[in-house]
């Protein structure tokens, strides 16, 4: 296994850019997860570090040597598609094989390898079919098996998952991240879902437009966004995002018509001229409407989950989510106060840019550039 | 019923439920006409033929078998026969080897690649009337084109059209040349409607040219390399018109394919029946022949 790194890639399609210097380093062993709305370049970043495509600018190294102007063979990476990619002509055993066929393994020790990986990801009775034979599971099953049976110096993933049904993608998921841990392989998993991300990662590197706007553990990335669009695409619900004004009378921001005091936080937002919080549905909480310090709202729609509830408040023309308690229920219109602890806020500059980050325990804010 | 003013009810209510029936017939008549009349109607009265005796262009009697028995053993009509086989093997082999390679060479998009493949279209749009003239006139050893070249390197005029083997072979390039853009038409179809992803799985997988070539490219062609062989095989056993321009069949019997056999035959020798047999033959060996290669299709192809 070993270390992947891009410096300074840059990709054009046309003349259109599809990446912007990109700078990403991947450790020996780690599980990176390159995330992003489609069309925003991750893919293409994917098959850079292949060497299927070629970046107009920068250098690609693996395990510390430059392949940036090597063929895919040349580079020591398996790679797992989206639609699978399986050769429709060869049987289950003999795609699996493939790779050391190529190699020059001699058929009996192929077989046996063969054997023990198919085994390992329970995909032993297949070998004798054909790929149209099997299901989307199965098939994906079989992709994973070819990319696992010479050991690679980095796994790559082209988001594997999403040709699945909602319930296998969730069980594979687990089953991906556990084969990883236990091959202890570099990994580089592209997905434009953002709980695949938060589940199997070790870090998430969030791409849009072809820049990176964040690249931390999921935990950070929920925790403390980067910005307004890493708050808007991480997290289910995603994080609500409420226009505010400074009252430096009172040291606090005025949210709809309600002052919420910022105490010792108000002179780094004033500082930045903040114009927009953010903060979770769970650090909302519902009350009564007329409650002192709350913003007054009225309730948009209920959501039960069945174990919590998500309320969908509008708060003057924003719609917010507040997560309540399971069976909380309001007919639609009712007025209702939503109460904001500022301490779990944080506060975008004009320009989406989060320059005040909430308090709270874990690792402190990630540093500004 | 609103539906009533629809044609179909109208008519159901006009003219009774007899009409439904019969109207689908009545629909396809023209068309079952015309293919009675051009294709079925042919072929019995070639069928009929094959099995009666002629004078001035009439049938005079019946023979019932005899003229399939004097096929059997006319050391000619076999001799014909293997020319014709060995002409569709040589010229169809070249042409799939031809065309398969160029068809890979020119898959990939590009405007100089586009007028590329224009330009190797244009053989097949020529008449073969025409190309059979062209080819005459290369190859003639007074003042044909390679006799020019020849004569500029100061070399004798090479015989080709005198002399049997390379008559034969004359031929066989000038069917390679009128009809390798077929071969590449389809192939490069073939290779463009390939799937993308196997084949990047196999760069990544480590596969090298030579290798993605005969382990991807081979087998995932197969069946498109096949429709275009039996295509193409079925239509050199008819070839005649370039042979007719070309050499008549000679020298001696060396390009005399079943076609030209027939031909002459039946025009020149005026056995009617006789070369209705002999071609009721060669279309049974071919129905068989494209019958066995979709055979092949269906079962190797899935």
């Amino acid at each position: 296994m070993a270390e992947i790194q891009l410096r300074g890639i840059e990709k054009l399609f046309d003349g259109v850019r599809v990446l912007e210097s990109l700078d990403l380093t991947v450790h020996d062993g780690e599980f990176v997860v390159l995330l992003g709305p489609s069309g925003c370049g991750k893919t293409t970043a994917l098959r850079i570090v292949a060497g299927l495509e070629t970046p107009t600018a920068g250098e690609v190294h693996i395990g510390g040597r430059d392949v940036t102007r090597l063929s895919p063979r040349e580079r020591d990476v398996a790679m797992v598609f989206q639609s699978y990619a399986l050769y429709p002509h060869m049987s289950v055993a003999d795609n699996i094989g493939y790779p050391l066929r190529i190699r020059g393994v001699p058929a009996p020790e192929r077989a046996r390898a063969v054997a023990r990986v198919a085994h390992s990801l329970e995909v032993g009775h297949l070998l004798n079919r054909k790929p149209r034979q099997l299901s989307g599971g199965q098939r994906q099953r079989i992709a994973l098996a070819r990319a696992i049976i010479r050991e690679p110096a980095a796994f790559l993933m082209d988001e594997p998952l999403s040709n699945l049904d909602a319930k296998l993608r969730v069980s594979m998921r687990g089953e991906i991240r556990r084969l990883q841990q236990r091959l202890d392989a570099t990994t580089v998993y592209v997905t434009h879902d953002q709980a695949e991300a938060m589940t199997m990662a070790d870090r998430v590197c969030l791409i849009s437009n072809g820049v990176i706007q964040q690249f931390a553990p999921p935990q950070e990335l929920f925790d403390f966004p980067a910005n307004r669009f890493v708050a808007g695409f991480v997290g289910n619900p995603p994080m609500n995002v409420l226009d505010i004004r400074l009252d430096p009378d009172r040291q606090a921001v005025v949210v709809a018509g309600a002052a919420i005091p910022l105490g010792d936080r108000y002179a780094a937002c004033a500082a930045a001229a903040v114009e927009q919080l953010g903060i979770r549905a769970r650090e909302l909480t519902l009350t009564a409407p007329d409650e002192p310090t709350t913003l007054p709202g009225s309730v948009y729609v209920v959501e039960p989950l069945g174990d919590e509830t998500y309320v969908e408040v509008l708060i003057g023309e924003t719609r917010v989510t507040v997560r309540a308690d399971r069976g909380w229920t309001a007919p639609l219109g009712a007025p209702v106060g939503v109460r904001i602890d500022p301490a779990n806020a944080c506060f975008f500059d004009p320009s989406g840019r989060t320059v005040v980050h909430r308090v709270g325990e874990g690792r402190p804010p990630p540093k500004e550039e | 019923m609103a539906a009533a003013t629809t044609p179909g009810t109208l008519g159901r209510t006009l003219r009774g439920a007899g009409l439904d029936r019969v109207l689908p017939y009545l629909m396809l008549g023209p068309a079952i006409f015309l293919v009675l009349g051009v294709v079925v109607y042919p072929l019995i009265e070639g069928l009929r033929s094959s099995t009666g005796f002629f004078r001035f262009g009439r049938m005079v009697r019946s023979v019932g078998l005899d003229n399939y028995r004097q096929a059997f053993a006319d050391p000619a009509f076999g001799e014909a026969l293997l020319t014709t086989a060995r002409f569709v093997f040589l010229a169809v082999t070249i042409e799939t080897v031809l065309g398969l390679g160029l068809a890979l060479l020119l898959a990939r998009e590009g405007r100089f690649v586009r007028r590329i493949r224009a330009t190797l279209i244009l053989p097949m749009i020529v008449t073969p009337v025409v190309v059979g003239i062209v080819f005459r006139l290369i190859y003639a050893s007074d003042v044909g084109m390679l006799a020019s070249v020849a004569h500029l390197f100061g070399l004798n005029s090479p015989q080709i059209l005198s002399n049997g083997d390379s008559a034969f072979w004359g031929l066989v390039i000038l069917d390679v040349w009128e009809w390798t853009p077929l071969l590449f038409l389809i192939l490069l179809a073939g290779i463009q409607s390939l799937p993308v992803e196997p084949f990047e799985a196999a760069r990544v997988d480590g596969a090298g040219a030579w290798r993605t070539f005969v382990d991807h490219t081979l087998p995932l062609l197969r069946p498109t390399i096949l429709v275009a062989v039996t295509l193409r095989a079925i239509e050199a056993l008819t070839t005649f018109d370039q042979v007719y321009v070309l050499t008549r069949g000679g020298p001696g019997t060396s390009t005399q394919l079943i076609s030209i056999y027939g031909y002459q035959t039946f025009f020149q020798f005026q056995q009617v029946g006789y070369a209705a047999a002999m071609l009721f033959i060669v279309a049974l060996v071919v129905i068989l022949a494209s019958g066995f290669a979709v055979g092949l299709m269906r079962s190797r192809g899935r």
